[in-house]
């Protein structure tokens, strides 16, 4: 497009200079503005914004983008097509997250040790072998038609 | 003794990485410093100024075609252009890159080449049909 090369991301920022510089080709304050952790893993200059989904915005507020919950130049989060309302919602859940957890945790196992056991240890009323009529089937089973078939009797009289 | 007051509802909700605190939990909506206030109106009169700029764009009667926002291209650049040129081969990198990239494919290349060679070995010995398919 048409913006220079001083509009676009850069490498990770040194100076205070470049930084200040960064946080205004951003449209973002300098104080606000954090990058990455230079650790080589290709972040760049890109600001680090806090990890909250589109969920969070304020819904009444009249957003340029109504959808996205987004405002024209607004930086965007890095992982912003993660956070847009249909995807990962980060709103802060009824019940602390280790609550959930520690229950949901506690039900799985305990229904999975319950089905392993029961895997181990089958436990069913006394059953027999299926009988099947017509001496065992034998036309279905492609026993030969004029053959007489090999009587089968399932009873005791 | 006394026993120590109960923890405060935001400990007891205990902030993670994968939500975030409620509002009412949260200390920084109850601080009123002017450091605070400078900041919101620092970042108002920011969003007021992108805002002006839109709506201008916006509301222009020879509107062009597609506004164009310089956030989403810098955004798609950062992701997409722009990891190259900021890399750099650090122990971690290198570490997740062999993570990542090059175990699952050694770890499938043994799981697969074993279980063939063990099918190999049954057929040989008898114990399987080969199956017929005529595409691989």
């Amino acid at each position: 497009s048409e913006m220079s090369k001083d509009m676009m991301p850069g490498p990770y920022p040194r100076t205070p200079e470049e930084r200040a510089a960064a946080a205004k080709k951003y449209n973002m304050r300098v104080e606000d503005y954090q990058p990455y952790p230079d650790d080589g893993l290709g972040y760049g200059d890109y600001p680090m914004l806090p990890n909250k989904s589109q969920y969070e915005r304020d819904p009444w507020y009249q957003w340029d983008q109504p959808d996205m919950r987004h405002n024209w130049g607004e930086p965007m989060h890095w992982d912003f097509d993660m956070y847009i309302r249909n995807r990962v919602d980060t709103s802060p859940t009824v019940v602390p997250w280790h609550t959930m957890s520690k229950h949901f945790f506690i039900f799985l196992s305990t229904m999975l040790i319950m089905f392993v056991l029961g895997e181990i240890y089958p436990s069913y009323r006394p059953v027999g072998p299926k009988q099947y009529p017509f001496n065992d089937l034998y036309l279905e089973r492609g026993g030969d038609p004029n053959k007489k078939p090999p009587t089968v009797i399932h009873y005791e009289i | 003794m006394a026993s120590a007051p109960p923890p405060s509802a935001a400990k007891l909700y205990r902030p993670n990485q994968y939500v975030s605190l409620p509002a009412e939990l949260d200390p920084d909506t109850y601080d009123t410093s002017p450091e605070k206030l400078r900041a919101e109106a620092e970042r108002l009169a920011i969003r007021s100024r992108l805002k002006r700029q839109y709506q201008l764009q916006l509301n222009n009667p020879n509107r062009p075609a597609v506004i164009e926002n310089p956030a989403l291209i810098r955004w798609v650049f950062a992701k997409s252009q722009n990891v190259y040129p900021t890399f750099r081969p650090t122990p971690k990198t290198s570490f997740l890159g062999a993570v990542y990239g090059l175990a699952p494919l050694i770890f499938w290349f043994f799981v697969l080449k074993s279980d063939r060679d063990r099918k190999e070995k049954r057929i040989q010995e008898g114990k399987v049909k080969r199956p017929f398919s005529v595409f691989f």
